[in-house]
């Protein structure tokens, strides 16, 4: 997992509330391989992105080229609510994006972002009000999200704290997911796993199938 | 003294390897099962990462929610739809590339995972089995912990760790005393229990089934029960092991042989619950009050006695359960006050992970013998084991016979992600585990009971009570001849 400490990055104002995961990942798309160089980054919004016959909506934050080089989105409420589909998460990461802001996140895709090297910022909705009126004044403008001090620095130069649970802080500092900290105890899982074989050695193993 | 402790504690506890500061435990599983599903996901993001499985021999790949349910002889290059067939390769290739042991379209063994699994042994008293499936809960009829994880971030930490980690969850006892009346099953009593929970009544449990109707239960009448926890919210439902348990683990293929077997069924007897274990929370159910069940909305707690009326949403106090009501009733077409019996049906089906073993089969063949279905309908049988017996027995002879198509194995219709779908505004009376919209087809109306059930609807050509079927056969005979297509 790529580690997340200080971002400063061009943002994008997303201006729309309860996008959920079927809009962030289409269904259709859920049948695709995720492979380097061919992965989630188009089907990430794409019936926002692109109209009924796949041409670019030029009125959409995404297809506008001062916002092109984004890596921080501006989000309204509940983001990521819907299905659990943790390839939604995915398709933020494949797209491109390392943090999303916005007053409310689901609570499943919140966590698969975390799982994967995306930072979801917490701010009230009026903050997120004003950040939009800056990102729509200044195209293109950057923002700062400083994982280690828990403060986001718009582009005014205000600064805004925002909560994290300091277990998943530390994770996504240090770049490191589920299974790196479940190998730490990779002595406690073989000595376990001797032990119970030992135990109950009749356990069944698909070896034969 | 010892500390009392329930099935559930015992198995838990048996499996914790670390508890992290968070209170999060570590717990080892000792065999996992991978469906298609989103599965794909788990082993891309692994093949990014560069990581390998840590026991591949404590997994089994299962194709079953993609494979349609005939032409299975060319394998898959034989089925039609790209993407469906792209997700039934992507499993296999993922389980070459892994090493994992599969079972694949074609292989003898072939079924659904929660039918194969316990068919072939795997699932034993006291393991902790994990499957990238809701319905994963099955396995628990043996007296296993039996967990479903999440198909992308859970699946790939199993893989790459053998563990999972899990907050503890709360226990409840579900106690259902007494004999079931005749033709009441097991699919009514877990559709009256999630009448009573509600579709989230049990989330945060790890439920027991215990009395003495569930003691009295065959294990396919067992997994049925364990198979729809997760309807009433809990991810873990289980049942102690008994001399059932026992007899029916005694002829499988992957148990303990010779001392093994004696010592196994040692360890085993000292799962069950101990006298004055306290649960979190209990239910009662009293097992002679239980009646042929249907469900009559979208989701699975809008369920009633096959002898009553499709209520009315101005009855209910709770206005979001009224508002709830309404819209379900909009979806499903329905009246307030009809008679469940009076509700016409356009097709039936049989199969799925609750309801498509032996037992299953034959008490809708019971019910169809010598009789037409006057809807079109299916059946697909939980396994390929299961169809052969099926055969063996005649009953495939009975449901062709009746006019319904006679399929293989696979989760088919239940949700229909292998392409077999409930055409838009068809109603279908269905042995099946949801009903939520679309569930079985965009804008398809799902009627969840039991496998005599559905036979009898079946023959009536409408929701039928099984209890009245025999008794006036003359009311059949009539539109007997129409049998659709």
């Amino acid at each position: 997992m790529q580690p997340f400490t200080v971002l400063t990055a061009t943002a994008v104002p997303l201006e729309i509330a309860k996008i959920d995961t079927g809009m962030i990942l289409p269904g259709r798309f859920m049948r695709r391989h995720r492979r380097p160089g061919h992965d989630y980054s188009e089907a990430f919004l794409y019936d926002l992105r692109f109209d009924e016959k796949g041409h670019p909506r030029p009125e959409f934050s995404l297809n506008q080229p001062s916002y092109s080089k984004a890596s921080i989105v501006v989000t309204g409420a509940d983001f990521g609510c819907g299905s659990s589909r943790e390839g939604a998460a995915y398709a933020v990461m494949d797209y491109g994006f390392r943090a999303l802001v916005g007053p409310s996140f689901a609570e499943i895709f919140y966590g698969n972002c975390l799982q994967n090297g995306i930072l979801p910022v917490v701010l009230p909705e009026l903050t997120i009000s004003e950040i939009w009126e800056q990102l729509r004044a200044k195209p293109g403008v950057e923002l700062t999200i400083d994982l280690p001090d828990q403060v986001l620095i718009d582009a005014d130069g205000r600064r805004h704290p925002f909560d994290i649970n300091p277990l998943r802080k530390d994770r996504l500092i240090h770049g490191i997911d589920d299974i790196d900290v479940t190998l730490e105890h990779k002595e406690a899982i073989i000595d376990f796993e001797t032990t119970r074989r030992k135990a109950f050695p009749w356990l069944p193993t698909s070896a034969n199938i | 003294m010892t500390e009392k402790k329930t099935l559930f504690q015992k198995i838990w506890d048996e499996h914790v390897i670390v508890t992290s500061p968070q209170g999060e435990d570590l717990l080892y599983a000792d065999f996992n099962f991978i469906n298609e599903g989103q599965s794909f996901l788990a082993f891309d993001q692994l093949r990014i990462e560069g990581r390998e499985s840590l026991r591949p021999q404590q997994h089994l790949a299962i194709t079953d929610h993609y494979l349609p349910t005939k032409n299975r002889e060319r394998g898959p290059a034989g089925i039609e739809d790209k993407e469906i067939r792209n997700v039934v390769e992507m499993l296999a290739n993922n389980s070459t590339d892994f090493a994992l042991p599969h079972i694949n379209m074609n292989h003898p063994k072939q079924g659904i995972a929660h039918v194969v699994g316990p068919e072939l042994g795997f699932s034993q008293p006291g393991m902790l089995i994990t499957c990238n499936d809701s319905h994963t809960a099955t396995h628990g009829a043996y007296g296993a912990l039996a967990i479903p994880i999440g198909g992308s971030n859970q699946l790939r930490h199993v893989i790459a760790t053998q563990t999972v980690w899990l907050h503890r969850p709360k226990t409840m006892r579900v106690l259902i005393d007494g004999t079931l009346p005749e033709s009441v099953t097991a699919k009514d009593v877990i559709l009256t229990i999630i009448g009573k929970t509600g579709i989230g009544g049990a989330t945060g449990y790890a439920i027991e089934y215990a009395g003495t109707a569930i003691s009295a239960m065959s294990m396919e009448a067992r997994m049925t029960i364990c198979n729809m926890s997760i309807e009433a919210g809990a991810r873990i439902g289980m049942i102690a092991p008994d001399e059932t348990t026992f007899k029916d683990l005694s002829n499988r293929l992957m148990v303990p042989k010779g001392a093994d077997w004696d010592k196994a069924v040692a360890y085993w007897k000292t799962l069950p619950t101990d006298d004055g274990a306290v649960f979190d929370h209990e239910i009662r159910i009293d097992a002679t009050e239980v009646a042929p069940m249907i469900t009559w909305g979208t989701s699975p707690e809008d369920c009633a006695p096959i002898d009553g009326l499709v209520p009315d949403p101005a009855s209910f106090a709770d206005v979001e359960r009224a508002r709830h009501v309404k819209r379900a009733l909009d979806y499903m077409n329905l009246k307030p006050k009809t008679r469940f019996v009076d509700i016409p049906i356009d097709r039936v089906f049989i199969g799925s992970c609750v309801n498509s073993r032996i037992e299953d089969l034959r008490s809708a063949a019971a019910v169809l013998k010598g009789r037409k279905s006057v809807v079109p309908g299916m059946v697909s049988p939980g396994s390929t084991d299961v169809k052969r017996q099926a055969e063996a027995e005649g009953l495939d002879q009975i449901f062709r016979d009746a006019g319904l198509d006679w399929r293989d194995s696979g989760c088919s219709m239940c949700n229909g992600s292998n392409g077999e779908i409930v055409a838009a505004g068809e109603r279908c009376a269905s042995t099946t585990n949801r009903n939520f919209e679309g569930r079985q087809g965009r804008n398809a109306m799902t009627h969840i009971m039991s496998p005599s059930m559905v036979a009898a609807a079946a023959v009536a050509g409408h929701l039928a009570d099984i209890r009245h079927t025999f008794d006036t056969p003359s009311s059949f005979s009539a539109s007997a001849s129409a049998v659709r297509n």
